[in-house]
C-alpha cells in the first residue's frame, strides 16, 4: 500500500509545484505587461486561467481521492490537509494575476503616471515568498518562512506608501485619478498575494509539525 | 522547535493558534477509579513479553492499544484483570493501581476482580444455554436467584449491549442461533450483567463484518458513559473512531501513549509513525 499511496503523492506533489509555479508566473507577467504596457502579455495571462482552474479542480479531486482510498494518518494526513487549502490560495494568487492583466488591457492606451518601480517591487517580494514557501512545502525546511511576518510587513508599508503616492498626483491632476485607483488597486491585490503565502506558510507549519499558527 | 515564531505568546513573529475547546473531555483530572500502570514487566517461561510499561489509563473513557501482531497488546490487557494468572509459565511483576489497591498483589482475589473488571474476547463465546441463561449465569453464581431480580438484570444487560430489541421475543432460544454480531453483543450483555466497572475488550470485532462493527462501536460509544473501556485492535481506523486515549506497542515496549488524535495526526515518535501509515518493518 505504501508505494501505491506514494506513486499517488508523487504526482499530487508535482501538480502543486506545478500550479505554484502557474500562480506565480501570472502574476509576475501581469505586472510586468502593467510596467510596459503590453496588451500581448495581459492577453497571454488572460489565456492560462483556464489552466490554474483545471489544476485547482484537478488536484482536489485526487486530494479526495487519495483521502477516501488510503485514509492517511499523521504527517500524511496533514500534508493531504495542507494541499486542500494551498490550492485555494494558489488559485486566488493566480486569479490576481489575472485581474492585474485587465487593469493592464484598460490602461495600456493611456501613459504611465510615472515609471512603475514599487508595484513590480512588490510583485517580486511576493513571487520570492511564493517561491519559499512551495521550497519550504517540499523540502519541510521551515526556516526558508520564518521571516514571512517581516516581508508581509514591508508589503503592507509599500501599499500604503504606493496609495500615498498616488493621492498626491491624483490632487495635483485628477486626470490620473482612474489610474491612480487602478495602481492602488493593484497594490492592495499584491498585498493580498502576500496575505496568501502567509497562509499557505501556516499550513506548511501545520503539515511539518502539526501545529496550527498565525502568521502575520 | 524548529524556529522561533512557533512559541506563544511571541506577538512579533505570530503565534500558535488558540484552542476553542478541548473535544478530549479529560481535563488532565486524576481520579482513583483510573487504571495506572506502573513498572510492568511480563514473562512467559522467562522469556520477557512485556518491558516496564508506565500508563494511565482513564476512568469512563476509551482507551486503545495498538501494535503489530506479537507486541504485546493482549498480554497486557489480559494483566488487567489477572487473566494472565490462568497461564501456565506466565509471570509479572509492577504494579496495577485501581481504587487505591495493587491489583496485581497476591491477596486479591482475582476472580472477584473479574467481576469489576470484564473482558470480551475476540470471538464471541456464548456458553451452549438460551439468551437468557447465558446473560443470568454471572449473576446466579454471585447467589442471585430471585426470579424478578434475574429478569431486571436481563434485560437492563440486554438493553445496555444494544441488543434487548433484537432479542426481547426469543429469550429462551438458545444464544448459538445468533448472528455473529449478535453473538458479541451477548458477550458484552454478559459481561454488564455483573456490574463491572471496566471492560477490557480483546479485538472483539476482528471476526464481525462492517454492520457488526458499527454496531459494537456504537456500543462502545454509549458504555463508555458508564465504564471504563479498554480495547486491543488491529483496525487503527477502529481505534481512531471510537478510543479516546491509544498506545501504541511495540516488541513489548509502549512507545507512545496519548490523546488519539494527537497519536493519528501528530505522534511524537517516529515508529508510531511509521506504524500507522503502513511503513513498518
Amino acid at each position: 500500500m505504501p508505494e501505491k499511496f506514494d506513486h499517488e503523492m508523487g504526482l499530487l506533489n508535482e501538480d502543486i509545484w506545478n500550479m505554484g509555479v502557474l500562480s506565480q508566473k501570472m502574476l509576475l507577467l501581469a505586472v510586468e505587461s502593467l510596467k510596459n504596457r503590453d496588451k500581448d502579455l495581459a492577453d497571454k495571462v488572460l489565456g492560462m486561467k483556464e489552466e490554474l482552474y483545471d489544476y485547482d479542480q484537478h488536484i482536489e479531486e485526487h486530494t479526495l481521492k487519495v483521502l477516501i482510498l488510503y485514509q492517511p494518518v499523521a504527517k500524511e494526513m496533514r500534508n493531504l490537509a495542507c494541499i486542500l487549502k494551498m490550492i485555494t490560495y494558489l488559485t486566488r494568487i493566480g486569479r490576481y494575476g489575472y485581474d492585474i492583466s485587465k487593469v493592464t488591457l484598460e490602461l495600456a492606451d493611456q501613459p504611465l503616471v510615472k515609471k512603475l518601480i514599487d508595484i513590480p517591487n512588490m510583485a517580486k517580494i511576493v513571487a520570492g515568498m511564493l517561491d519559499d514557501v512551495l521550497k519550504a512545502w517540499e523540502t519541510e525546511d521551515l526556516s526558508l518562512i520564518e521571516d514571512f511576518t517581516e516581508r508581509d510587513d514591508v508589503l503592507d508599508e509599500e501599499r500604503y506608501s504606493i496609495f500615498r503616492e498616488c493621492l498626491t498626483y491624483v490632487m495635483e491632476d485628477p486626470k490620473t485619478i482612474t489610474r491612480c485607483m487602478h495602481y492602488v488597486m493593484v497594490a492592495r491585490y499584491l498585498e493580498r498575494c502576500g496575505d496568501h503565502c502567509c497562509k499557505i506558510a501556516e499550513k506548511v507549519v501545520y503539515k511539518v509539525e502539526g501545529k496550527h499558527v498565525e502568521i502575520s | 522547535m524548529v524556529f522561533g515564531f512557533l512559541s506563544s505568546g511571541n506577538n512579533k513573529k505570530g503565534k500558535e493558534r488558540k484552542k476553542l475547546h478541548d473535544s478530549s473531555g479529560n481535563n488532565g483530572k486524576r481520579s482513583s477509579n483510573d487504571i495506572i500502570l506502573k513498572d510492568i514487566n511480563i514473562f512467559y517461561s522467562g522469556k520477557q513479553a512485556i518491558k516496564d510499561v508506565d500508563m494511565t489509563i482513564p476512568e469512563k473513557k476509551v482507551t486503545a492499544f495498538i501494535g503489530p501482531s506479537g507486541c504485546g497488546k493482549s498480554t497486557l490487557l489480559r494483566n488487567i484483570n489477572r487473566m494472565n494468572d490462568e497461564i501456565v509459565g506466565c509471570t509479572y511483576d509492577g504494579e496495577i493501581l485501581w481504587q487505591g489497591t495493587d491489583i496485581l498483589e497476591k491477596k486479591v482475589d482475582p476472580v472477584a476482580l473479574r467481576r469489576r473488571i470484564g473482558m470480551v474476547f475476540q470471538k464471541p463465546n456464548p456458553f451452549p444455554k438460551t439468551i437468557f441463561d447465558n446473560i443470568a449465569y454471572g449473576p446466579k453464581l454471585l447467589g442471585i436467584r430471585n426470579k424478578k431480580k434475574l429478569k431486571e438484570i436481563v434485560e437492563k444487560s440486554l438493553r445496555d449491549a444494544a441488543l434487548w430489541n433484537e432479542v426481547k421475543d426469543r429469550l429462551n432460544d438458545s444464544a448459538m442461533g445468533l448472528s455473529g454480531g449478535q453473538q458479541q453483543r451477548l458477550c458484552i450483555a454478559r459481561a454488564l450483567a455483573v456490574e463491572p466497572d471496566v471492560i477490557l475488550m480483546d479485538e472483539p470485532c476482528s471476526a464481525l463484518d462492517p454492520i457488526a462493527t458499527a454496531k459494537i462501536e456504537d456500543l462502545i460509544n454509549e458504555l463508555k458513559k458508564e465504564y471504563t473501556v479498554v480495547i486491543v485492535t488491529h483496525n487503527m481506523q477502529q481505534a481512531s473512531r471510537i478510543s479516546d486515549f491509544t498506545g501504541f506497542m511495540y516488541l513489548g515496549e509502549l512507545i507512545e501513549f496519548g490523546k488519539t488524535r494527537q497519536i493519528f495526526e501528530n505522534p511524537k515518535e517516529d515508529l508510531t509513525e511509521r506504524y500507522i501509515t503502513g511503513r513498518f518493518g
